[in-house]
């Protein structure tokens, strides 16, 4: 137990809070827009016309294949420098997790969308619906049913990458970890575990419910 | 047979008033597919008169369920026309292998209703919902009349107790008996059945063929296609051979198409069927 009482020392409990708020907020504004976005991206993806295709592909791949982390630095930096956009770090990590979430997630609806066999929607046609009607009625409902395990999925990644913000100094859960470790190094040199296993807890204590979500939305909508 | 006399009562307003005027009549139609070198519906041409049933028979790959997509708006054609009641609803033009769905528009599609073989209930809606989605939708009707329509259909169908199922919680004959009412709510003028029992297991296929038969005895106007020659038999005012696209044989006396066809084709055909006859024939 040795270190452990760093822990109980005044103030480090509820900075280690507001550093998970940082987190939460982060992470949980980044989900939300990144809904629409990928609802729209991946209907877009789901078009005919080759412009609006190419232009989706070169999206999703630019994002893919950059490091969060390179696109949190040209977010931060570049914005700033090019257009004369002085993002905070944290407005610069919410816009990074939005545009990398909207375009994984537009890819998932993509690939749900895709995945609705073309007879619901002849089926539809027959009984008289108009494009419109059918794809909200008809096929959206059922695309979201397939595609939320796997976003809520993705939402517990982008939970979890959010402790690259540390690196453009905000100040979130692991950056209030490493002030409060190096305030007590002399004081409470093995207090080091014992912080980021709170924060290991904190991690999990907003994951888990995902996990479990994602888990139950899965048994219940298999049958479908 | 209880069902089939309810289902009788409910739709003979539908048809049997008004027999001889032609409910459809296809002209000429052509069918040709993208890449395709040939055509898979040529000038294929038949009257259905209100309140009759047509059976189209034929071979796998004769084009059979690509005239009922076509006649339904599903595909494109690209020569010939068909008529609803007269009135032109479909023109073939040339090139359009490429093109969607027909342009028609969402109330001329509810005046022919489609059954699947693989029924294509909405499985995001309950029973219910699936048979009032398009009632409420788009002919905008009054939500208690729809339900109260719906309650109705499903008890004729013996399927009321079910009306808060999920579609995955039926068999495979419950859930085409209610893809039945689904098209029948609307009060289509001509109704396609596209091999509506081919999914089925042996013991779901008379739940669902004796639901049929009463709306063939109510008048209700139908095009079937099936490749249950005994069904097709017993339920049949016209018989089509189709083979290749073409028809072979068009018989306004099923009786006399089942023992005595015209042609050599049709008589290969129905030979191929007899081990199916036999045993019905001994009962």
């Amino acid at each position: 137990m040795q270190g452990a009482e760093i822990l109980l020392q005044p103030g480090v409990l509820p900075r280690l809070l507001q550093g998970l708020w940082v987190t939460v907020w982060i992470a949980a504004t980044s989900v939300i827009v990144s809904v629409p976005v990928g609802l729209l991206v991946g209907w877009l993806m789901t078009l005919k016309n080759p412009v609006v295709r190419v232009l989706m592909r070169i999206y999703l791949d630019f994002i893919r294949i950059m490091p969060q982390l390179a696109l949190l630095f040209l977010a931060y930096y570049g914005f700033a420098r090019w257009f004369d956009w002085n993002l905070d770090a944290t407005g610069a990590c919410v816009l990074v997790f939005i545009l990398w979430g909207g375009a994984e997630l537009g890819d998932l609806v993509r690939g749900a969308l895709q995945s609705i066999p073309e007879i619901q929607s002849e089926s539809a046609y027959v009984l008289g619906l108009s494009n419109w009607q059918s794809f909200v009625h008809v096929i959206l409902p059922q695309a979201l049913r397939r595609l939320l395990p796997a976003s809520v999925n993705l939402a517990t990644r982008i939970v979890k990458t959010t402790s690259l913000a540390v690196l453009l100094g905000v100040v979130e859960v692991i950056k209030v970890g490493q002030q409060i470790i190096d305030a007590n190094r002399f004081q409470y040199p093995d207090g080091t575990l014992w912080v980021y296993g709170v924060i290991f807890f904190m991690y999990f204590i907003v994951c888990w419910p995902l996990s479990i979500v994602a888990r139950r939305l899965e048994k219940r909508w298999a049958n479908d | 047979m209880t069902e089939t006399t309810d289902i009788a009562v409910a739709t003979a307003a539908n048809g049997a008033a008004s027999a001889n005027s032609a409910a459809l009549s296809v002209r000429n139609l052509t069918k040709q597919y993208a890449n395709a070198g040939r055509r898979v519906l040529d000038d294929v041409s038949f009257d259905v008169p209100k309140g009759r049933v047509l059976v189209v028979v034929g071979p796998s790959g004769s084009g059979k369920s690509t005239l009922l997509r076509t006649i339904a708006g599903l595909e494109p054609i690209q020569g010939g026309e068909i008529a609803l009641e007269g009135k032109v609803i479909e023109t073939g033009k040339p090139g359009t292998e490429k093109a969607g769905r027909s342009a028609r528009s969402s109330e001329l599609r509810t005046h022919i209703g489609m059954v699947f073989q693989s029924y294509e209930l909405f499985p995001n809606k309950t029973v219910l919902g699936n048979i009032m989605m398009a009632p409420l939708l788009v002919q905008k009707r009054d939500k208690a009349e729809v339900e109260r329509e719906a309650l109705e259909l499903l008890g004729k169908v013996g399927l009321a107790d079910r009306k808060d199922s999920w579609p995955h919680e039926l068999s495979g004959g419950q859930r085409q008996r209610i893809a039945i009412c689904r098209a029948l709510i609307l009060h289509p003028e001509v109704l396609l059945l596209d091999e509506i029992t081919a999914a089925l297991d042996p013991e779901m296929v008379r739940e669902v063929l004796d639901v049929v038969i009463g709306l063939a005895r109510a008048g209700q106007t139908m095009i079937i296609v099936t490749h249950e020659m005994r069904f097709a038999r017993a339920v049949a005012d016209e018989i089509i051979l189709l083979e290749d696209g073409h028809i072979v044989e068009h018989s306004n006396d099923p009786e006399r198409f089942f023992t005595e066809p015209e042609t050599d084709r049709a008589r290969r055909f129905l030979r191929t069927f007899e081990f199916e006859r036999a045993p019905h024939d001994q009962q």
